[in-house]
C-alpha cells in the first residue's frame, strides 16, 4: 500500500461517523477493507475481528488492535423551541464548542451548530458549562422531534483535508489512523500468513473513549499471548510540555510503562534500531490510557505493548497527523510479525 | 401591494457569495463576482477603497437620490507571525471571538489548509479548561516543518478564512459570511430583477468590519439624499438567553432598528417601514436592545447628512463560521427593502 493509498484510506475511515456507542458505519467500512486480505472476518458485539494464519499450540498468538470509535456528543433532551441538548462522549475540550459544526445522527443525518451567545451577552471569559451544551439543528422546528431522538449520537463535522508535507487534519483521526496503519501492515505482509512465526488477530474495538470496553470483551474471546495496541499519543505543539509528548514526523512512539511488557517494548526498540526504522520512546509511569490496559489483564494476562502514532490537538475537530508516522508504525508491526519474538 | 420575490435567484446568489473569501481589505473576489453578475446591467466603477458603485438606470428618474448599501467584507484572520516550528500566529480581522476559531480548520488565502489546534484537553489544568482562549495563544498549523518551510507558502499579512460550511434545509441556512453577503445578494437580485422602476445607486462597500470605512468614502462620493443599508444583525434567540436579551428572533421578519450604537435612524423612514411591511404583507421586527452598528453610522453623517434606514436579516452566531438565518426573513428583507426603496425614489417621502 503506497502513501497515496494509505492517505486516502485514513481519510475515508476517519470521516466515517462511529462515535462511541454506535461504531457500525466505521466497523462495516473496516470489515470490507479486511475482506480483501482474509475471509475470516466478523463483526461481533460491534467489534471487528479478523483472523490471520492458523492458530497452533506452539505458536504465540498476537492481537493487533486499534479502536473504531471517536469522541462526540449524545442527545439528552430536546427543548420546546427545538434546540437539542447534548452531553459529551469521551474527554472533550468545551473551549472549542462555540459555533462548532456538528452532525446529529438521527433518523437521518442533520447538520447543526453548537449554540453560543454573542459577545455582549457572555458573562465573562469562562467556558460553556457542562450542562449548557445546546445544538441548533438545521431543521424546521416542527421536524426536530421527528428526526432527532434522545440518545442519538453527534459527531463533529470536520472532514479530513491534506496539509503540507503529507500531514492530514480532521476530526476523526484518533484512532482511525491506527486502524488504517494496521490494514496497511496486513496488506504489506502480502499473504502467506501461515508462514509467519505468529498467528494473529486484528481487533478493531468499540468504546475506547469511554473506558476501553470493546477491547475488554474482544480480548476475552481472542485470548492472545501478545497484544499490541495501536493508538495515537500526544505530539508536541504550542501549549504542550515536551516532557509529555512525542514529536510529529519522528516515527512511531513505542510505549514503555510498568503496565506494559518491558521485554516486548525493548525487543521492538531493538528491531527498530537494527532495521534503521525511525522511532520514539513514550514513557508512561503506570497505566497507558489505551486498550493495552485491558489486554495486559485479559484472562490470565497477556504481554502488551503500545505503538502510538503522534497526533497534535487530540480530541478536537482539527487533529493533525503525519502519514509518514503511520507508515513507520506499520513497518514496525510487519517487522515484528515476520521476525518473531526472539529475545 | 406586493413585491415579487425570485427566491431561487436569492438562494443561488447567497450561496455563491458566501462561498467566496473576502475579509476586510481583500474584497477582490466579491468585486469580481459583482462585475460578472451585473456588469452589463449597470454602470459600475470601483472607488479608491475598493467599493463598487453601480448606477442602475430605471424606467423613471428618481425624485430623490437614494444609495442602497451593503458591505462585501466578512470577518477573518490575519497572519501576524511565523514561529520557529512553522506555525503561524494570527489575529482577528473584525470582531471574531477566539473561541469561534479554536479547534477548527481554516483556509489560507492561497488555498492551503490549516488547523487551529489546541493543547490536548488531557494535558490541561482545571483552570486552563475553564478559561476561554485568547488570540495570543492561537496559531495555525499548516503542516510546515519549520519557519523556513512555512515561509515558502505564507507571508506576514496573509489572510485566513473559515471554511464555508454552507448547509440549507427546511428554510434554515447556515454558512460563513452571511454578514453581509445577504445584503449584497439582495442588491444584486434587485438589479437583475429590475425591481425598481427608478434610477438608483447601489454601493457595495469594503472594510465595514473594521470600522465602516468603505461606506464613509462611498457616501461622500455618491452624495445621496437617502440611504438604505442592507445588513445581517445579531439574533440571540438561543437557550441561555431570554426576553429582550435575545435582540431579535429568527422567523419574525427583517429587523428595522430605531437606534443602535452607531446611528439614531431617521424617524420617518422607521415608521414608514412599519407601514410598508403591513402593506406588502411581510413580518418585521425591531431589536430589543440598543447594540451593534453598521455602515449607517458612517453614511448618515456623510457631508451634510443623509436620511438613513437599515433593513437587516436576523442572524444567529454572527461573526462565527456558522452564521444561521431563516430563509423567509431573507426573502422578506428583499421585499421590504424594495418597497422602501421605491417609496423613497418616487418622492413620496
Amino acid at each position: 500500500m503506497n502513501t497515496k493509498e494509505l492517505t486516502e484510506l485514513i481519510m475515508r475511515i476517519a470521516d466515517s461517523e462511529g462515535v462511541s456507542g454506535d461504531e457500525t458505519a466505521t466497523a462495516e467500512l473496516c470489515r470490507d477493507e479486511l475482506l480483501k486480505y482474509t475471509d475470516d472476518v466478523q463483526i461481533k458485539n460491534g467489534n471487528v475481528i479478523a483472523n490471520f494464519g492458523k492458530r497452533r499450540k506452539n505458536k504465540p498468538h498476537v492481537l493487533l488492535d486499534a479502536h473504531l470509535d471517536r469522541v462526540g456528543l449524545i442527545v439528552t433532551s430536546i427543548t420546546e423551541d427545538g434546540f437539542v441538548k447534548a452531553d459529551c462522549i469521551g474527554g472533550l475540550d468545551r473551549r472549542i464548542f462555540p459555533a462548532q459544526r456538528v452532525v446529529i445522527h438521527g433518523a437521518e443525518d442533520v447538520c447543526g451548530v453548537i449554540c453560543t451567545l454573542p459577545p455582549h451577552l457572555k458573562k465573562d471569559s469562562s467556558v460553556m458549562d457542562k450542562d449548557s451544551i445546546y445544538i441548533d439543528p438545521i431543521l424546521r422546528r416542527g421536524a426536530v422531534r421527528e428526526k432527532i431522538s434522545m440518545g442519538d449520537l453527534i459527531s463533529f463535522d470536520s472532514p479530513c483535508t491534506e496539509l503540507l508535507n503529507g500531514r492530514i487534519c480532521g476530526a476523526g483521526l484518533d484512532d482511525r489512523c491506527g486502524i488504517a496503519t494496521i490494514i496497511k501492515a496486513v496488506s504489506d505482509l502480502g499473504g502467506q500468513y501461515d508462514t509467519l512465526p505468529f498467528s494473529f488477530t486484528v481487533l478493531f474495538s468499540t468504546q475506547e473513549e469511554v473506558g476501553e470496553r470493546g477491547a475488554c470483551i474482544g480480548a476475552f474471546d481472542i485470548d492472545p499471548d501478545i497484544s499490541i495496541a495501536v493508538d495515537v499519543s500526544f505530539a508536541l505543539c504550542g501549549g504542550e510540555k515536551p516532557s509529555k509528548c512525542g514529536e510529529l514526523s519522528k516515527g512511531c512512539m513505542i510505549g514503555t510503562a510498568p503496565s506494559l511488557d518491558r521485554e516486548l517494548s525493548r525487543w521492538i526498540i531493538k528491531r527498530a534500531k537494527e532495521k534503521d526504522i525511525p522511532y520514539q520512546v513514550e514513557v508512561m509511569n503506570g497505566m497507558t490510557g489505551t486498550n493495552a490496559d485491558r489486554f495486559s489483564v485479559n484472562k490470565c494476562g497477556s504481554r502488551a505493548v503500545t505503538l502510538s502514532i503522534p497526533l497534535r490537538y487530540m480530541h478536537t475537530p482539527a487533529e493533525v497527523i503525519d502519514v509518514a508516522d503511520c507508515e513507520l508504525t506499520a513497518e514496525l508491526i510487519t517487522d515484528f510479525l515476520k521476525a518473531g519474538d526472539n529475545r | 401591494m406586493s413585491v415579487k420575490v425570485n427566491k431561487e435567484l436569492l438562494r443561488d446568489l447567497l450561496k455563491k457569495l458566501c462561498e467566496l473569501d473576502g475579509a476586510s481589505g481583500q474584497e477582490n473576489n466579491i468585486i469580481k463576482f459583482i462585475f460578472d453578475t451585473i456588469g452589463d446591467k449597470c454602470r459600475c466603477r470601483v472607488t479608491p477603497l475598493g467599493c463598487v458603485i453601480a448606477e442602475y438606470k430605471g424606467e423613471n428618474r428618481a425624485a430623490s437620490k437614494l444609495m442602497i448599501s451593503a458591505h462585501m467584507d466578512e470577518v477573518g484572520l490575519i497572519v501576524t507571525g511565523i514561529n520557529a516550528d512553522g506555525t503561524l500566529n494570527i489575529n482577528c480581522i473584525g470582531g471574531v471571538e477566539a473561541d469561534a476559531v479554536i479547534g477548527r480548520q481554516v483556509r489560507l488565502e492561497n488555498g492551503i489548509m490549516g488547523s487551529v489546534g489546541s493543547c490536548a484537553v488531557h494535558n490541561m489544568t482545571e483552570e486552563q479548561r475553564k478559561t476561554a482562549p485568547k488570540f495570543d495563544s492561537l496559531y495555525i498549523d499548516i503542516g510546515a516543518k519549520d519557519r523556513e518551510d512555512a515561509e515558502k507558502y505564507v507571508s506576514l499579512g496573509d489572510y485566513a478564512y473559515f471554511t464555508c460550511g454552507y448547509a440549507a434545509r427546511d428554510g434554515v441556512i447556515r454558512s460563513k459570511a452571511i454578514d453581509d453577503r445577504a445584503g449584497c445578494a439582495i442588491m444584486l437580485a434587485m438589479i437583475l430583477e429590475n425591481a425598481l422602476p427608478y434610477d438608483c445607486t447601489f454601493a457595495f462597500e469594503t472594510q465595514e468590519e473594521i470600522g465602516l470605512r468603505g461606506a464613509r468614502t462611498a457616501a461622500f462620493d455618491i452624495e445621496p439624499d437617502f440611504a438604505l443599508v442592507l445588513e445581517a444583525t445579531t439574533a440571540a434567540d438561543v437557550p441561555l438567553s431570554e426576553g429582550d436579551k435575545r435582540c431579535c428572533i429568527l422567523g419574525e421578519g427583517p429587523v428595522v432598528s430605531y437606534m443602535d450604537r452607531s446611528t439614531i435612524y431617521d424617524r420617518e423612514l422607521y415608521k414608514l417601514s412599519i407601514q410598508l411591511a403591513k402593506d406588502i404583507g411581510v413580518r418585521r421586527q425591531t431589536k430589543t436592545v440598543v447594540a451593534g452598528g453598521n455602515d449607517s453610522g458612517a453614511i448618515h453623517i456623510s457631508r451634510g447628512g443623509v436620511r438613513t434606514c437599515a433593513v437587516s436579516v436576523p442572524c444567529r452566531y454572527l461573526h462565527t463560521p456558522c452564521c444561521m438565518i431563516n430563509e423567509e426573513d431573507y426573502f422578506d428583507s428583499y421585499a421590504l427593502s424594495a418597497a422602501m426603496a421605491e417609496e423613497i425614489l418616487s418622492g413620496r417621502v
